[in-house]
């Protein structure tokens, strides 16, 4: 996979909020038909590297550096008439609440149209193909049906139809499955999965849910406090992580293979504000593997075997 | 020994347009002195209204539900005050459940200033020790809610429902609004107050991981009605319900290597509506198994090895 073009690369970027930088520094490039999840707790920074590739940062945050590529495309500065055309074709984005996202007003199949700039009447066909790609049984009926009438389910597979029609490069899910049931849930990352591979589009997952990431993610990127701690591929992040945060998360989560009512790993404090950022690493102070030079200085994300990256000079 | 927590055949059923929505249907369990039963199921399974219930905030439509033998179907104003001191409830949210404009330690000794448990300097005393208990300090007392994380508001929350010491603590997906690494603090607390108190819990979660760590045993909820009620370890090893092991395999592992060769048991469909449930069984929409007796006839809650299942092919 790593010898395809990637379909998208993020480098350097930064975003701030007055003088707190929020996202510090963060790249990486995903390739076409591979997942790569974003993974973080809230205020990690996941949601808002999301919405700088989409160019849909609220006004409040400003990108200081960074540069964004499609393709061979740099659409770090694309005036916005030109991301319009780019949004929904060639990069698409799906949210967390299905329901909210979706247009309450209008029928599902007119808003899969919309995505295809065709009236409902002209993209007929190729809609109700879409409906049946994404699993929704039949597709007659329901192209009629406004949002209400459809479950969580069956409203993140439109939103997914919507996001999909037209073969964009890229998909970004933003936590895709956290708002539905854990049933659903499997069905709709089975999807995703399915998709992404027969598609060949490249997704970029975003979640703090550590079972989505194993169960559909080709790498990892584990953020913290605005920047990459480690990434790496799926399979060596859980079986040998070398971040402190990263071994810490993994262990603080119950299994259904662990001893009942024994006690979990805790990670001390809180996750700082952006205020209180300081010179060095941002897990510092909740860190058990603190050295003097943790709170001095900002360790750099490098390579310690094929592909994986840790930022932590015990690591 | 008089169970902590007994339902019987408890309904609660709700008008909706047109038919009644029968969001609890015939549920019975128990729950012994010092047992935590895990109540899993997915949304609008009714696992929530029945916690509701077992603290009189929902009046039963039939049944009964008994707090250390008093019922409360039914129940004047009087006794479901002293039971309620009995059975305390920690929800979800802990932002939306504590008083903005009430300092934590008054929030904490509201319980025992209202039922004239203690005043003055002792009231103080009792605070700093349930403060101190799920591992915040004294010298919080005087803080706002908005001046704690998180978890913090969840501890304070939990302080707060200890300090009557119910022997009930009914705990409404007490950890589903926290972050990872918080959410193994709150519970690691919660598995060491039930070893000190001999609580009961009734546990509520949709996660299935979660309920393992915790729970004795575990009450698994589809629409309205139990699906399989059983100890916790015969449960995950030998889940007899079908929704049971469909429940079991749709959780993602947090381990590729698991993950990954998990055999799948996909659940095709949606959850039905409680206001018109599938006849028979009502699982029989979804289920794998599914043959014209589940169509037909409503699988009664029976025993199996130590499992409850109510299915007609278990």
């Amino acid at each position: 996979m790593s010898n395809a073009q990637p379909a998208l690369v993020v480098e350097n970027l930064s975003l701030a909020i007055g003088p707190a930088v929020v996202v510090d520094n963060i790249g990486f490039e995903v390739a076409p038909g591979e997942v790569l999840a974003l993974v973080g707790e809230s205020g990690c920074g996941k949601s808002l590297t999301a919405q700088a590739i989409m160019r849909l940062l609220p006004p409040a945050i400003r990108q200081q550096a960074g540069r964004i590529r499609l393709g061979a495309e740099d659409i770090t500065a694309l005036p916005e008439r030109r991301m319009q055309a780019i949004r929904g074709r060639r990069l698409s984005m799906i949210f967390q609440e299905p329901q909210a996202a979706l247009d309450p007003l209008t029928s599902i199949g007119s808003q899969i149209a919309e995505a295809l700039r065709q009236p409902l009447a002209e993209a007929r066909p190729a809609v109700r193909r879409m409906l049946e790609e994404v699993g929704i049984s039949d597709p007659d009926r329901r192209i009629a049906q406004r949002p209400f009438e459809l479950s969580g389910g069956m409203c993140q597979r439109v939103m997914i139809a919507c996001a999909l029609i037209s073969r964009p490069a890229v998909l970004i899910a933003d936590e895709p499955t956290t708002a539905l049931d854990v049933t659903i849930q499997a069905q709709i990352l089975d999807l995703l999965r399915r998709l992404a591979i027969e598609r060949q589009t490249a997704v970029v997952l975003i979640t703090h849910d550590m079972g989505v990431v194993a169960d559909i993610a080709d790498r990892v990127c584990v953020m913290y406090a605005g920047r990459i701690a480690e990434s790496g591929p799926a399979a060596d992040i859980f079986a040998a992580p070398l971040h402190p945060y990263t071994a810490l998360l993994l262990a603080s989560i119950p299994r259904l293979s662990d001893v009942p009512k024994s006690a979990l790993a805790v990670i001390e404090g809180r996750v700082p504000q952006p205020s209180e950022y300081g010179p060095g690493c941002r897990f510092a102070n909740r860190c058990p593997r603190v050295m003097p030079r943790c709170t001095a200085e900002t360790p750099k994300l490098e390579a310690r075997a094929a592909g994986h990256q840790v930022a932590c000079f015990a690591a | 020994m008089t169970p902590t927590l007994e339902i019987t055949n408890l309904k609660l059923h709700f008008p909706g347009h047109g038919a009644p929505i029968r969001a609890v249907d015939d549920v019975s369990f128990s729950i012994a002195p010092g047992e935590t039963l895990g109540l899993v199921g997915e949304s609008g399974c009714g696992k929530t209204t029945v916690a509701n219930a077992t603290v009189g905030l929902l009046a039963p439509t039939a049944g009964s539900v008994r707090v250390l033998g008093t019922e409360l179907a039914g129940a004047d104003a009087t006794t479901l005050r002293a039971i309620r001191a009995r059975a305390q409830m920690v929800f979800q949210d802990p932002v939306t459940s504590l008083n903005p404009r009430m300092t934590i330690g008054t929030a904490i000794g509201e319980p025992l200033l209202v039922r004239k448990v203690a005043r003055g300097a002792e009231l103080r005393d009792r605070v700093a020790a349930l403060l101190e208990e799920v591992g915040l300090r004294p010298d919080h007392a005087n803080r706002y809610p908005h001046q704690f994380s998180g978890g913090q508001r969840q501890r304070i929350v939990i302080a707060r429902a200890l300090a009557l010491r119910p022997a009930l603590l009914v705990c409404d997906e007490p950890v589903s609004a926290l972050d990872v690494s918080v959410r193994a603090q709150i519970l690691n607390l919660l598995v060491e107050l039930q070893a000190r108190h001999a609580m009961s819990t009734l546990f509520v979660s949709h996660d299935l991981a979660v309920v393992r760590h915790v729970c004795d045993r575990v009450a698994v909820m589809y629409l309205g009605r139990l699906a399989e009620v059983a100890p916790r370890d015969a449960l995950y090893a030998e889940p007899r319900h079908p929704y049971t092991r469909a429940l079991l395999a749709a959780v993602p592992e947090p381990d590729p290597a698991v993950q990954r060769a998990k055999p799948r048991v996909p659940l095709s469909g949606e959850i039905p509506s409680p206001a018109n449930p599938p006849s028979g069984c009502r699982f029989h929409t979804r289920c794998p198994l599914a043959t014209d007796i589940c169509r037909n006839a409503v699988p009664e809650l029976r025993q199996v090895g130590e499992s409850q299942v109510a299915c007609h092919l278990a």
